[in-house]
């Protein structure tokens, strides 16, 4: 298999060659001009089935439609280690090209901060922004908080009696909580739980006073109004939760959530990330494709690679900073 | 009646061409990967999502509503036969039915397997179209004191199952418990146990362990020459042997609630339901061959495990509450199709959500006319050669098990565990303990530590619920048992002597 692979790499090298020099008009960049050749493989560091997965399935016949030259992207699922595995395995692909793969910030970004990890983020490149799903806190009618400054308020008159649920130590539910409570001196108490739908399930029960989640996975129980949705942390309001009011605008000055993107072995030839980030934007205009992911409940966000680059950049130092003054598991 | 007439409305869709083709093939292919040691049905609904995409949604939901029925009954087909349970959910299916199938009573054992589960599934789809939203409220009550306590009273079935041998059957409970250590801690992040692996950071899946304990010993064993299920008495044509259905009602009633509550409760899955309600039966079984080849102690898990299915779905239909992997990967098939989970799923999309909950009734029904048909078939594997049977699971397990995680070092993990499981075998250490261990263990730990972070350490919290309250008294009275009885026994017996004695 090695072997074969080998040899037709040496071929295709010599090949090229050979066309080059009888033509005269082909030249290297112009062969990987003709990208993507063969199928590439999307790696996806979670479950088949699952959020991630579901949302990669959705946007890759789009992706091949406008990658052009009969495209084939084979997904590949790599769970494990709260995307760790998969992470790790994209970072150490052979950077041609071929090899594809959703990140999800933060927890491509927090790993390598909180334990010693297999790969840094110099062996990823971005490609392009997909999902941004903000965070939101979740209360249920019942408590009387509508607003921040009311939970606030109730936090610093009740300390430590807030309990809050989040989908596991160093998640983005879990950091956003971290930071309000650093910038506005109040005190809550964290309770994990093995993913979202449990801590979904402990609001609506009544066994925890708030949740920490994404805005997608409660804006059907706002709509419901189930549960009052206290803000989404993002620097507009999503179009899908039009009427729950950012942070920022009650004066939080908090921005997070999750994002789920396009990502690649550091190193990937120029062409190939170009054709990668455009055939994104272009699949993710598609009405046919923003009507699945409409269905979904995707909060979908594009940047190119070089502004989701920037914004990793600037998510990672921040993450950093975090963590020095205040490391969110235990070490 | 709303609900009569949605279901009225539902039907005519239900019943076209193309969902009942889906229903057949979701049966059969659920039956084939239930069987198929490694593969669940959380794997082929997942593998399935993408070709629903240009499916109508209810095609997709009855193809689904079928492998998610079929895969219960298909795992209790190699349980019964081969001592392999196909899923975690038959390993209380293999206490009594291998012991049938090594009396050579394998065809009958199948058939009570397969109307045992048909009618737990059909119960629960009942329950599902009639009765969800009222149920579902009862999935929110549990808190996470209430998880462990549920989590303890399941652990109580280990000092059943470790009764011929405490010392190894509590060697083997600590080893799962030690197992189900593993892994990054949810609720601080440290990594326990995981000697700097990466593939060890979120823990031994506990398919790999099942299969590795289960799976492999046996393969080895044909390939030894040692399989003890005894051939030459096996019935394959002539005279069936006669079961007493009509005791079996009782078992049904019993075990198809305890299904229904377990499937209710999120986090709990058919593997708890199954071994709770042998356990019950237990109690209460008059066989004098309990767990050594009864018949009520095979219908009984065999109910349970399909009677939790649709009841999964109550709160996940009704509050977009999944209660374990299957019911999840079912709800992003839902979204896939634009219906969200929740109050407005039954208002919005009536006709397709009963549509759904109706192929799940159908395929209970689909299932029992497949799992006939194909009985002969099954039995047949134990016409095989051993020489030809055990390379086979070997086979299969293995790409079973890689298929999980897309993982060669699940695959060398199982294999491991294969070793492990045979030394335990050779030594008579039971397993069953190991893997009710690594079942419950975690949610034991993580549900304690949860509902202490909550109290801030109030240990009260954990006794503040009524549902709390039942299950340790539950707990209390289970373990007083066999204390009071075998303090009567003794007053009897020191009565009798008295007067003799005198």
């Amino acid at each position: 298999m090695q072997f074969k692979t080998l040899r037709e790499d040496f071929m295709k090298k010599h090949l090229t060659r050979i066309a080059a020099a009888t033509l005269g008009i082909f030249s290297a960049t112009a062969a990987l001009a003709e990208y993507p050749e063969r199928p590439i493989t999307m790696i996806v560091a979670y479950s088949a089935g699952g959020g991630t997965d579901v949302a990669a399935r959705t946007l890759v016949p789009y992706l091949e439609k406008y990658l052009g030259n009969d495209a084939s992207i084979v997904v590949s699922n790599k769970p494990g280690a709260g995307g760790e595995v998969g992470f790790t395995t994209l970072a150490h692909a052979k950077a041609d090209g071929y090899t594809i793969g959703f990140i999800n910030a933060p927890n491509i970004l927090t790993i390598p901060i909180q334990r010693k990890a297999r790969y840094t983020m110099e062996d990823i490149q971005p490609v392009a922004n997909v999902v941004y799903d903000p965070g939101a806190f979740g209360i249920l009618p019942s408590a009387g908080i509508e607003n921040l400054d009311q939970l606030i308020a109730y936090a610093k008159e009740n300390p430590g009696k807030v309990t809050y649920g989040t989908a596991g130590a160093g998640s983005d539910d879990h950091l956003a909580v971290l930071s309000l409570e650093r910038e506005h001196g109040v005190k809550f108490r964290h309770v994990p739980f093995n993913g979202n739908a449990d801590v979904r399930a402990a609001l609506l029960g009544g066994h925890i006073k708030m949740a920490s989640m994404n805005v997608t996975e409660m804006v059907s129980d706002s709509e419901e109004g189930t549960v009052i949705v206290l803000g989404q942390m993002s620097k507009e309001r999503w179009e899908g939760a039009a009427n729950i009011p950012t942070f920022r605008e009650q004066g939080y000055d908090i921005v997070m959530g999750a994002n789920r993107s396009l990502g690649a072995p550091a190193g990937i030839p120029a062409e190939a990330l170009e054709k990668l980030s455009a055939a994104t934007e272009k699949a993710m205009n598609d009405p046919a494709f923003l009507a699945g992911a409409k269905d979904q409940g995707l909060a979908l966000y594009y940047m190119n690679a070089g502004d989701f680059t920037v914004s990793l950049q600037s998510l990672n130092e921040g993450y950093k900073a975090l963590w020095a003054e205040q490391p969110w598991i235990a070490q | 009646m709303d609900i009569l007439a949605n279901i009225w409305a539902a039907l005519p869709l239900v019943f076209s061409f193309d969902v009942m083709l889906a229903m057949v093939l979701g049966t059969t292919v659920g039956i084939a990967v239930g069987a198929l040691p490694g593969l669940s049905a959380t794997m082929g609904i997942a593998v399935l999502i993408p070709l629903t995409f240009a499916m109508s949604p209810l095609v997709a939901l009855g193809m689904i509503a079928g492998i998610y029925n079929g895969a219960m009954y298909g795992g209790s087909i190699p349980a019964i036969l081969l001592r392999i349970p196909g899923t975690p959910a038959g390993i209380a299916t293999v206490f009594d039915g291998y012991e049938m199938a090594r009396q050579g009573r394998a065809r009958a054992a199948l058939d009570i397997s397969l109307t045992s589960s048909a009618i737990g599934s059909a119960v629960s789809a009942i329950a599902l179209l009639l009765v969800a939203p009222p149920l579902a409220a009862v999935a929110l009550k549990f808190g996470p004191a209430d998880y462990f306590w549920l989590a303890m009273f399941g652990m109580m079935t280990v000092a059943v199952l470790i009764s011929d041998n405490p010392a190894k059957g509590f060697l083997s409970a600590c080893f799962g418990l030690v197992i189900g250590l593993v892994g990054i801690d949810s609720m601080t992040g440290t990594e326990r146990f995981t000697f700097d692996q990466l593939n060890l950071l979120s823990g031994i899946n506990i398919i790999v362990l099942l299969t590795g304990l289960y799976a492999i010993p046996p393969a080895v064993g044909l390939l030894l020459g040692q399989s003890d299920v005894d051939t030459s008495r096996l019935n394959f044509k002539g005279v069936k042997e006669r079961i007493d259905w009509a005791s079996l009602v009782p078992v049904w009633i019993r075990s198809s609630a305890i299904g229904l509550f377990i499937g209710l409760i999120p986090a709990l899955g058919g593997n708890v339901a199954a071994i709770l309600a042998w356990n019950e039966q237990r109690r209460v079984s008059k066989s004098p061959n309990y767990g050594k080849g009864a018949p009520d102690g095979l219908a009984a898990p065999e109910c349970a495990n399909n009677a939790d299915t649709a009841a999964t779905l109550i709160p996940a239909l009704t509050l977009g509450v999944p209660g374990n992997a299957v019911a999840a990967v079912i709800l992003g098939a839902m979204l896939v199709h634009g219906l969200k989970p929740g109050p407005e799923l039954f208002r919005d999309n009536a006709t397709t959500v009963y549509g759904f909950m109706l192929t799940m009734l159908i395929t209970s029904g689909l299932m029992y006319v497949i799992g006939k048909l194909g009985a002969r078939a099954f039995v047949n594997v134990l016409r095989l050669p051993p020489l030809l049977l055990g390379p086979m699971i070997l086979a299969l397990t293995t790409v079973g098990v890689y298929a999980v995680q897309n993982s060669m070092f699940d695959v060398w993990l199982m294999l491991g565990f294969g070793l492990i499981g045979f030394a335990m075998e050779r030594m008579s250490i039971p397993t069953a303990p190991a893997v009710l261990a690594v079942i419950l263990g975690p949610m034991a730990e993580a549900s304690f530590r949860r509902a202490l972070l909550i109290s801030g350490g109030e240990y009260g919290y954990l006794f503040s619920s009524a549902i709390s309250i039942t299950l340790v008294v539950l707990i209390v009275l289970m373990l007083l048992t066999p204390v009071v009885r075998h303090i009567r026994a003794r007053q009897r017996r020191t009565q009798e002597e008295l007067p003799s004695g005198s």
